[in-house]
């Protein structure tokens, strides 16, 4: 018996639980079926428009999920 | 120009995902830009294989739909720069999929990258058809299996009659790529030989890729088996076969797993 | 030239239709039309007949039971032939007459790589270049059919006159479909479903294993279907 290769399975396993976990955690919840960030994201443009003119391609989307938290970042370029 | 390659079987589970990120990591690792397009809208998978699922915001349905703009929707890979993916969307309908928005997004996606990779769905139904519609070069996917083997050859006949290149009569460049070969079943005569699937699909061979838990390994770490185990078995069998892809000209081998340290250390008893 | 002409035409086209013959008694040809069904799974699916009851005299409610029987087959009933007209109303398939055997109907290929046109001054036959795959039927009745590669398992080629076939046929071969009792089938390697000529078929569980692998030719014989390896000559003299 190969006790390395046993830790090493686990060790991926236990990856791939964590990682499925957190992805279904989100799928599942409330916000999953919805266009939250597509919402979001018109809402945040349209309130950044009335002040400054923004193009909608100027806009980088990026989320990142874990297990409590995400993060939504709207990086919007404001032309000088 | 770049070159649309879609990746395709018919059966499913038979390695189509796996195969297109692990193809497009090492097209990427070869210098190209390479962008895959999971094209199962309701089950992706590509996200989770790629390890990119946290960081899904938009996908190809919100492209079609005018959502979001396509340079929103990539996510560039962390640990291969020159590697994007498209996400599928998880919760609309597949219906959203339609011809104009996806001929759209591949014309586009062509012109900037040097390879689109489309990552069919199983089946022969309206998403397989979609993927493979504009593709220049087809990688169909076979496992030495019977029921996988007559799947692939009714793909290939729409190959032959459904594409873009089909209706202008030309022809999609098709190869095959046999996934979860087991050479212990191949030597005790339990597994299709290799020869007897050339033959009866009548295409070129793309390469040969082994079972192996390599495999598994990587898709539990989200990782294209080529970035995160290029020296395996598996990872080996994948860069020879992008290098085909790139025209190359090279020997088709079937590549052995190296000895490993520890297996020697501990008398290698456990193999 | 612009008019305001609606432009409603009506237009003629011949078409290759399977004729099914029901014989007395039906419960019989009903059990044997099963075993075929089984034996070549998929090869009557939605694939629009013909009823010919010219051999078995059916009052209407037997009629529209069968056809009823024949649909949960997924054999759909496109017309009916050899019966009085009376017996047919708007319930059921329409009345047609004056078919000839397939030899004079058009080229038609479904979803083959060939495209196969009607050209009835050229000789007839036609030649694929490429495998016939999985789910792809050829149907051509006006001549002999050559295929340079294999047959799939789960394509068909149909051919009013002989089939040849360089490759290896692994799918269905129907030669002489159009009433050529003459027509042959030739294989270089011999790995079939389903062979029949003018009707007469065998399937994979009637032919003996002998034959499997082996470069094959079959033909009508009377009543029989015969099979049998080609010898080439050069090996017959060794």
């Amino acid at each position: 018996m190969n006790i390395f290769r046993l830790l090493r399975r686990r060790h991926t396993a236990q990856v791939a639980h964590d990682r499925l976990r957190i992805l279904l955690a989100h799928e599942r919840s409330r916000t999953a079926n919805t266009d939250l960030v597509a919402i979001l994201r018109s809402e945040v443009l349209a309130a950044v428009a009335k002040y400054i003119p923004v193009a909608i391609d100027q806009v980088d989307v990026n989320m990142d999920r874990s297990e409590t938290l995400s993060t939504l970042q709207i990086d919007i370029h404001i032309p000088v | 120009m770049g070159q649309v390659l879609v990746v395709t079987s018919g059966k499913g589970g038979v390695g189509k995902t796996t195969s297109a990120a692990a193809l497009g990591a090492a097209l990427a690792e070869s210098g190209q830009n390479v962008v895959i397009i999971d094209f199962d809208v309701g089950l992706r998978n590509l996200d989770l294989v790629m390890g990119a699922e946290r960081r899904v915001v938009f996908d190809l349905i919100n492209v079609i739909q005018g959502q979001a703009k396509l340079p929103q929707a990539l996510i560039r890979d962390k640990r291969q720069e020159r590697l994007y993916l498209l996400p599928a969307s998880q919760t609309r309908d597949k219906d959203a999929l339609t011809e104009r928005g996806v001929a759209r997004v591949i014309d586009d996606l062509r012109a900037t990258f040097d390879w689109v990779i489309c990552d069919s769905p199983a089946g022969i139904e309206r998403g397989a058809i979609l993927a493979m519609q504009h593709a220049d070069i087809a990688a169909i996917v076979t496992n030495p299996e019977i029921s996988s083997v007559r799947d692939s050859d009714r793909i290939i006949g729409l190959l032959d009659a459904k594409t873009e290149k089909a209706k202008k009569g030309q022809q999609v460049v098709k190869h095959l790529l046999v996934a979860r070969y087991d050479e212990s079943r191949a030597s005790s005569g339990d597994m299709l030989q290799i020869e007897d699937i050339v033959e009866i699909l009548s295409i070129p061979l793309l390469g040969i890729i082994p079972e192996s838990e390599q495999v598994l390994r990587a898709s539990n770490l989200g990782s294209p088996i080529t970035i995160c185990n290029p020296e395996s078995a598996p990872g080996r069998a994948y860069f020879s076969a992008a290098k085909r892809l790139n025209g190359e000209v090279i020997p088709i081998t079937i590549p052995r797993e190296r000895n490993r340290l520890f297996g020697r250390l501990l008398g290698g008893r456990a193999a | 030239m612009a008019s305001n002409c609606t432009r409603f035409r009506l237009v003629g086209r011949s078409y290759v239709l399977f004729v099914l013959m029901p014989e007395p008694p039906l419960a019989v040809w009903l059990g044997e039309l099963d075993v075929w069904a089984r034996r070549s799974h998929g090869f009557f699916d939605r694939r629009p007949v013909l009823l010919d009851l010219s051999k078995l005299p059916l009052s209407k409610p037997e009629l529209a039971a069968l056809i009823a029987d024949l649909k949960a087959r997924n054999i759909p009933v496109v017309a009916v032939e050899g019966v009085d007209s009376q017996l047919l109303d708007f319930t059921l398939p329409p009345l047609i007459h004056g078919g000839r055997p397939g030899g004079e109907s058009d080229a038609d290929t479904v979803a083959g790589p060939a495209e196969t046109q009607d050209r009835p001054c050229e000789p007839t036959s036609l030649l694929l270049d490429k495998p016939v795959r999985s789910g792809q039927s050829i149907v051509f009745t006006n001549g002999d059919v050559t295929v340079l590669g294999s047959i799939s398992s789960g394509a068909e080629v149909i051919a009013g006159g002989s089939i040849h076939i360089y490759g290896t046929l692994r799918g269905r071969a129907l030669a002489g479909v159009s009433g050529n009792a003459d027509a042959r089938i030739f294989c270089a390697k011999f790995d079939a479903e389903l062979v029949a000529i003018d009707g007469l078929y065998a399937t994979a569980n009637d032919t003996t294993s002998y034959l499997c692998g082996r470069p094959v030719q079959a033909w009508r014989d009377q009543d029989s279907l015969q099979m049998r390896e080609i010898v080439s000559s050069a090996r017959r003299r060794v």
